[in-house]
């Protein structure tokens, strides 16, 4: 219920999501990418230190029989599930940049970020027992500077698509607060 | 002493006993033999029995990487599949890009070795270090595609890379290939049958490990310094853009496309195979191998005609030929849908169309006719006898049964002088060039370790006249005749310094595209990088690898040695020896293969008469060991 109040779009509703405005963000082209997968490469190069894409901040989707490849990267989030969700406010919004990092002090691992996530880049280290999560390298994404194709940029974007993104995950969540309130209204506690 | 690349593990999969084993990398094999390809021959050499039947259970299938798989440098995503070849009986060796090869390494392991032989359809899964051998009744004579995403959907995992048997492999046809993401081959000598005869449906590996080199922070900026001299290279962006398709016109110009199951190297039709004329009307997206940045692969859509719908990758410039100018057919639909139809299956596409052809001229001169085809008429050009055909092959019916057993097996079958148009060398068909026009790949093909092999010691410095890179390489004084395809002075120095840089790829194992072709890194680039990756500093000195190169190419041909062949067996089939290039630019050629192997044999340290490595180059290479081997066990 929680959850679901956090991401309601009615007008009327109190609690709504901060929306702010976003400098520079990482945008993907979807007809560039080749699946290559050299960002995850360099993420976790540059992050971690070796070559281990299941620790990359970023997850190239293959469709090998469509011929597609999907990069997923943090972002562009005008609104944060990752902030609106998490219980602790580990989860937060650099005042400048916008970039939303997480406070590894405050966080209790609960994992609702990497489940809120519409991009399904934020994860587990189940190794060490730490979330990871894209910071944009402080401002110079390493994934954008190899990418080889210019699939992926970094920089001011337009923000019309996002907000339609965005609204996908609110009408689930609202299908899920309506079947849970119809549940309990049929005899639930 | 190696400190980084290497993840020090084998993985044995034994189907008996239904268990796995892990066993230590041993370093000194590192040392020896850097990884791919080498660890794979002494592997293969020391295990698998002398003269025993490649279907049998006491085969054993390997699956290598090397000690830069799965890292940072470019296109270095392939893996290899070794195993003794189900088609030709001698050295078999496929590489295949996809993103197997670094899932194997993220799971833990280097090689792994697939030892025995199932009494149920089974499939492998590899995932870290839960491993387990499960029942693939279900999946069993599903096509290659089919069988990909059902073992995703059953585990739920999109990421899982699976390299799968389809029904051809099932059915051992000798030329059936494994197939990764769809669309990928490990194509050539028959990977599929070795895999099918043990009863393992697929092999599916999901690795959440690292790969860690040695020197981290040097090898990665080398690594990224790399991908710029690729980027940046006109050719290699011409062949992003286009592909190998862009083969089609160099080699119709050069008087090297074959045609007509190689009866000529020109084909009029040519321009509806090329890059120029595919990419516009049926490319819907590149897309690349694990860590490449040039993406050669094409994803086709065929909106009209009768192949309408057909949505692919593929084929390579080597199945255009196949299919294309191989069988009179300038129609680059029927190329696709062929390949298409030879991915789902697990056909090599090389094999599978030259086999055609040979059914085909066989037919044109009337030594088969319509009793042995089925009722088949066989005309050059005819597209859907073609498609017919190889569904035929896959399935093993009917005349597809015959065909199946590849050109040479078909044309002991069938006898009445086919022979001649069974267009190979040690029993593999010869790929898309023509010693004719292009003399070092004569050579090549003689050679190879697993017959008519374009891969291991094609030139193109010659090919594609190269004299600047041709001076540096080998010196100005070989010129001009060395970059001259049509003579074969000095081809053998070509070959054997092409031969041990390739093979120095195939240990990393890293593509053809940036170091065959367009020659971008050569030995001492892997000689700068390689004591980076894995902290071994004999790796730094050209002449080590030079050594370890030629190591390998002589292990192979003990292998094959020791299954029977000889000088005798190093030929090509007449049609490039006796029948003049009928038409075009190198109208009138034929090759003169003897004085070339002459020198090949010399320059290897090899005996002239019978082709065999000599005791000294034996002992000088710390090859004695494979004495202990010599006969069946």
């Amino acid at each position: 219920m929680l959850i679901t109040k956090a991401f309601s779009v009615q007008p009327h509703a109190s609690a709504l999501p901060e929306v702010v405005w976003l400098p520079s963000q990482l945008t993907v082209d979807y007809t560039k990418c080749t699946g290559c997968r050299i960002c995850e490469l360099a993420c976790s190069a540059k992050h971690e230190g070796l070559f281990q894409p299941s620790l990359a901040r970023l997850k190239v989707i293959r469709y090998d029989d469509l011929g597609i490849d999907i990069p997923n990267v943090c972002g562009p989030c005008e609104e944060a599930p990752c902030v609106e969700v998490c219980p602790v406010y580990a989860m937060r919004r650099d005042p400048i940049s916008k970039m939303v990092f997480l406070d590894h002090d405050k966080c209790i691992l609960c994992k609702s970020c990497v489940g809120a996530c519409v991009n399904g880049v934020i994860r587990l280290d189940t190794r060490e027992m730490r979330i990871i999560k894209c910071d944009h390298c402080g401002g110079d994404p390493e994934c954008a500077k190899v990418c080889p194709t210019g699939a992926i940029q970094y920089g001011p974007i337009s923000s019309g698509t996002t907000f339609e993104r965005h609204s996908k995950i609110a009408s689930y969540l609202r299908e899920i607060e309506h079947s849970a309130e119809t549940q309990s209204s049929k005899g639930g506690s | 002493m190696a400190t980084g690349g290497y993840t020090g593990r084998i993985l044995r999969v034994q189907l008996d006993e239904g268990d796995f084993k892990v066993d230590k990398l041993p370093q000194e094999w590192i040392r020896d033999y850097i990884g791919g390809d080498g660890f794979a021959a002494k592997l293969l050499y020391e295990e698998v029995p002398a003269g025993c039947d490649p279907l049998s259970s006491h085969n054993k299938l390997i699956m290598s990487t090397g000690p830069i798989t799965g890292t940072l440098w470019p296109m270095s995503g392939r893996t290899v599949f070794v195993s003794k070849a189900a088609q030709t009986g001698i050295w078999g060796e496929s590489h295949v890009g996809g993103f197997i090869g670094p899932e194997l390494k993220y799971a833990g392991y280097d090689m792994l070795v697939i030892e025995g032989q199932s009494d149920k359809p089974v499939y492998i899964l590899i995932e870290d270090s839960n491993l387990q051998i499960l029942d693939a009744g279900k999946f069993w004579g599903m096509k290659t595609d089919e069988v990909t995403a059902a073992i995703k959907r059953e585990h739920a995992d999109p990421d899982i890379q699976i390299a799968a048997v389809g029904p051809a492999g099932e059915r051992k046809v000798r030329f059936s290939a494994l197939i990764i993401n769809n669309a990928r081959a490990a194509g050539r000598t028959g990977m599929g049958a070795v895999l099918g005869a043990k009863n393992v449906k697929a092999i599916a590996i999901r690795g959440r490990g690292a790969v860690e080199v040695s020197d981290h922070e040097a090898f990665t900026e080398l690594a990224k310094a790399a991908h710029m001299r690729v980027r940046t290279n006109p050719q290699a962006q011409e062949m992003g853009k286009w592909g190998t398709w862009i083969l089609t016109a160099v080699k119709q110009e050069i008087g090297e496309l074959p045609t007509y199951n190689h009866r000529t190297g020109v084909f009029p039709g040519w321009e509806k195979l090329s890059g120029d004329y595919i990419r516009p009307r049926y490319t819907v997206s590149d897309r690349a191998c694990f860590g490449c940045s040039l993406a050669c692969k094409k994803m086709n859509y065929v909106r009209e005609g009768p192949f309408a719908g057909t949505l692919a990758e593929g084929p390579e410039y080597e199945g255009l030929m196949a299919f294309g100018s191989g069988l009179g057919i300038a129609d680059y639909p029927t190329t696709l849908k062929a390949n298409e139809i030879c991915n789902q299956y697990g056909m090599d596409t090389i094999s599978a169309g030259a086999t055609i052809g040979f059914a085909f001229e066989a037919f044109e001169n009337g030594l088969i006719t319509t009793e042995d085809t089925g009722g088949l008429q066989l005309e050059w050009g005819d597209s859907q006898t073609v498609i017919q055909l190889l569904e035929m092959m896959g399935k093993r019916e009917g005349f597809g049964d015959i065909l199946a057993e590849g050109s040479r097996a078909a044309a002991e079958r069938l006898g009445r002088g086919t022979e001649k148009y069974a267009i190979h060398v040690k029993g593999l068909e010869v790929s898309g060039q023509d010693g004719r026009t292009h003399r070092s790949i004569a050579l090549g093909h003689a050679t190879g370790a697993r017959g008519a092999d374009h891969l291991r010691s094609l030139v193109v410095v010659d090919q594609l006249g190269y004299e600047q890179v041709a001076r540096e390489r080998w010196g100005a004084d070989k010129l001009p005749e060395i970059i001259d395809p049509y003579t074969e002075k000095h081809k053998a120095v070509a070959v054997v310094e092409s031969e041990n840089a390739y093979c120095i790829r195939d240990t990393l194992i890293v593509c053809w595209y940036s170091v065959s072709w367009p020659p971008i890194f050569w030995m001492q680039d892997f000689a700068d990088m390689l004591p980076l990756a894995t902290g071994e500093k004999s790796f730094g000195d050209v002449k080590n690898l030079t050594k370890i190169a030629e190591r390998q190419v002589t292990l192979k041909r003990l292998f094959n040695a020791r299954e029977g062949i000889t000088r005798a067996d190093d030929k090509l089939p007449k049609r490039f020896t006796h029948e003049p290039m009928p038409e075009g630019p190198g109208k009138g050629q034929t090759v003169d293969l003897e004085p070339m192997l002459d020198d090949y044999y010399r320059l290897r340290g090899w005996d002239l008469d019978t082709g065999l490595p000599t005791e000294k180059k034996i002992q000088s290479l710390s090859l004695g060991w494979t004495k202990k081997y010599a006969s069946s066990h």
